[in-house]
């Protein structure tokens, strides 16, 4: 029981990245279906960044290989969200067809860039050494302190990263003016723009910064939780992760303060399969189906209540033009 | 007008771009993204066949033998039924990301039929119980979606994306159940399937591309010239108005999805019946994603979508030459450099919706731009003036 809710919050911190991410994009009023492309994006990124540490020295510090995996997976992930802004706010594309090609791209690149350019001989050793060691390295006091170390001391610094970056997201949005800005070019970017809202400098900023935050669950995912391991499938297993990730910003009606709960119990859903006794091989495909019947059964029970709290920013998925008034 | 500096770029909507001028801005986009993934791809291969090397091994892959020339037109109906499928959902402004789950439910059901029907009713029969589930299959995991859309106004895109990946596992839940223990992929049966229409790879072919070709036509009429048609039409443009003429918008939303999710079906049905005669996780091929792309690109349009649809196979099979020929071990290249024509094909749209005055030039600009580096567009924005005299640049 221990493990399975240490390795939930392990997973959940994936969807976390990839849900506050999505909130502040959407936020702008942007509804990004490249997320799944982003979140690819930001594991190549990931791959690569600690795959030129090795190239740099051969045994480079902890602090090192994280920060720079960290820095280019969130360089990768903001370049695909930059081709995203770019087309959707200056030049006005549709966000859905938009966003669906930044995935189809992402997932594309990543496969191809992770099996063509990083993955060489000896890369795969250097990114477990890095994923187990540096990326999974526990604070201190995780082993002393019962089954509070293990469920909250024991995780790698990327899954307090996440709590902390929700956190911020939360404050930001709730308390400071940018927060407050940014919510009203959500919600109607002609009225923020009568204001002196910089409405596009806005839209760009959520759409980059969201990005780069999706970017590092892809990073999460890759180096943390599977320890470094690169799968060959791992860019279809994180296009699954991004199209939950989308869902789950309905489930935290746009608060990244819920996010963080929904994605602890999502994490919880998705590895259910390994963990429940009993069941044959067979049975493993219908129960890797319960994350997706509970999303929809969640997308059911918004839509029915229909609460005035949850309802989506009242522009997203609509471009600005300011003179179509 | 107390502001007299004036902003670089202003940007006005454009009407009635003559045809061909769009056409043109359209084939430049796709145009400088090939030459862009030739030009780094030329320089990052292994073993580079120079810049028109590129160009030669797209289209000897796509046309090279007859064998390929076929698979280019059996898979570019199968898209273009996929996308037509699509666009009826589309045209009501139902957004069907559910595509690939539905093709996938249609190839699931034919699958059931021939493993427990084949060789044990009579062929034509099974052949017809096989249409009549896939039918009804690729329907049900789209009308789910539709009926919740309709009484509930629940996001159908989420939906329907989710319902994808639910016909995945489905599909991988029958391959171990009925191969305990194997890989997780499946021999193709040999009982039940439909027979080629001929021989070789045409009398595969053949199939589809007659049928989507029939399909595709049915759909135009059905959407141009029938009641259904208009009543999509009406919904698609605005519900109350759809509401005020007396339209049962509930009914015509389930009705509208039946029909494109059945469609989603045949496509299944083509896959599994007669072309693969098995089922895997990734049949679709990612269609319905690819589908999507083609209906908006296409405009929605049956004549332009065919072309479409046939340009991305074309890149398709041809990428998959250029990286045997380039040495490259992953043949997802080809689905980057797809990406990267749809990041020009939709930035292209700008330049044809809207036309871009520069100051202090009263040319008016021929759109030859193709977005510049996205980067650049993120930079330029952020020191704009904020008076409110100033136009919205870019």
């Amino acid at each position: 029981m221990l493990t399975f809710l240490t390795s939930a919050i392990e997973f959940g911190v994936i969807f976390l990245f990839g849900c506050v991410g999505e909130i502040l994009t959407e936020k702008s009023g942007h509804l990004n279906l490249g997320i799944p492309g982003i979140m690819c994006m930001g594991a190549a990124g990931g791959c690569l960044g600690v795959k030129l540490c090795y190239l740099a020295s051969p045994a480079p510090s902890a602090f090192l290989v994280v920060l720079m995996g960290i820095l280019f997976a969130m360089l990768f992930a903001a370049a695909l969200g930059a081709v995203y802004g770019f087309l959707t706010v200056s030049l006005r594309s549709n966000q859905n067809v938009t966003g669906l090609a930044c995935t189809i791209f992402g997932v594309g690149f990543t496969s191809f860039f992770l099996n063509n350019a990083v993955l060489s001989e000896g890369v795969s050793t250097q990114l477990s050494q890095a994923g187990l060691h540096f990326f999974n390295h526990p604070l201190p006091g995780a082993d002393s302190l019962g089954w509070f170390g293990t469920l909250f001391l024991d995780h790698g610094i990327l899954v307090y990263l996440a709590i902390v970056i929700a956190v911020i997201a939360a404050v930001v949005l709730r308390y400071t003016k940018a927060g407050l800005s940014l919510r009203a070019v959500g919600e109607s970017p002609a009225t923020a723009d009568a204001v002196g809202i910089n409405v596009t400098g806005y839209k760009y900023t959520a759409i980059l910064l969201g990005a780069a935050i999706a970017g590092l669950g892809g990073l999460c995912y890759v180096m943390d939780y599977m320890g470094g391991i690169v799968g060959s499938t791992v860019d279809q297993t994180i296009q699954g992760i991004g199209w939950l990730c989308i869902a789950l910003v309905i489930f935290a009606m746009w608060k990244p303060a819920f996010a963080i709960l929904g994605s602890i119990v999502f994490g919880a859903l998705y590895i259910l399969s390994s963990y429940i006794q009993g069941i044959s091989f067979e049975q493993i495909p219908l129960l890797n189906i319960v994350p997706f019947a509970v999303t929809i059964l969640v997308l059911i029970a918004t839509s029915i209540v229909g609460h005035r709290e949850m309802q989506p920013p009242a522009s997203l998925g609509l471009s600005y033009f300011r003179e179509d008034r | 007008m107390k502001n007299t500096k004036e902003p670089f770029i202003h940007i006005t909507r454009r009407e009635g771009l003559p045809l061909w001028k769009g056409l043109l801005i359209r084939a430049a986009a796709v145009l400088i993204a090939l030459i862009l993934s030739d030009i780094v791809i030329s320089a990052a291969a292994p073993r580079s066949q120079g810049f028109f090397g590129f160009f030669g091994a797209l289209f000897s892959g796509a046309f090279g033998t007859e064998r390929r020339i076929w698979l280019l037109f059996q898979n570019t109906f199968l898209l273009l039924g996929v996308a037509v499928a699509l666009v009826v959902a589309f045209k009501m402004k139902f957004w069907n990301l559910g595509g690939n789950g539905q093709i996938l439910m249609g190839c699931l059901a034919c699958a059931i039929c021939l493993k427990y029907l084949g060789g044990k009713l009579p062929d034509p029969l099974v052949w017809l119980i096989m249409l009549v589930t896939s039918l009804a299959a690729g329907a049900l995991w789209a009308v789910i979606p539709a009926i919740f859309k309709a009484f509930f106004n629940t996001n159908e895109s989420l939906f329907t994306l989710m319902m994808n990946y639910i016909a995945m596992y489905l599909v991988a839940f029958f391959i171990s159940f009925w191969y305990p223990g194997g890989t997780g992929a499946m021999p193709p049966l040999t009982e039940g399937v439909l027979p080629p229409l001929g021989e070789g790879q045409m009398g595969k072919s053949l199939l589809p591309v007659l049928l989507f070709a029939v399909v595709t036509a049915a759909i135009y009429l059905y959407l141009r010239f029938s009641k259904h048609g208009y009543e999509v039409a009406l919904i698609g443009d605005s519900k109350n108005t759809a509401r005020y003429a007396g339209i049962n918008v509930r009914k015509v939303i389930i009705r509208t999805l039946l029909l494109s999710g059945a469609l989603c079906g045949l496509v299944g049905f083509v896959l599994t019946g007669s072309i693969n005669r098995m089922v895997s996780t990734t049949m679709d091929g990612n269609m319905g994603f690819t589908g999507i792309m083609v209906a908006w690109m296409g405009n929605l349009d049956p004549l332009i979508m065919a072309g479409i649809a046939f340009f991305i196979n074309f890149l398709t099979r041809g990428m998959a030459q250029v990286c045997t020929e380039f040495g490259f071990t992953s043949e997802a290249l080809s689905d980057t450099v797809i990406g990267l024509v749809y990041f020009f094909f939709i930035g292209c749209e700008f330049f044809i919706r809207y036309r871009v005055h520069f100051a202090g030039r009263q040319k008016k600009q021929p759109g030859e731009e193709t977005p510049a580096s996205p980067e650049d567009g993120g930079q330029e924005q952020a020191p704009l003036p904020e008076d409110a005299g100033a136009k919205e640049a870019n």
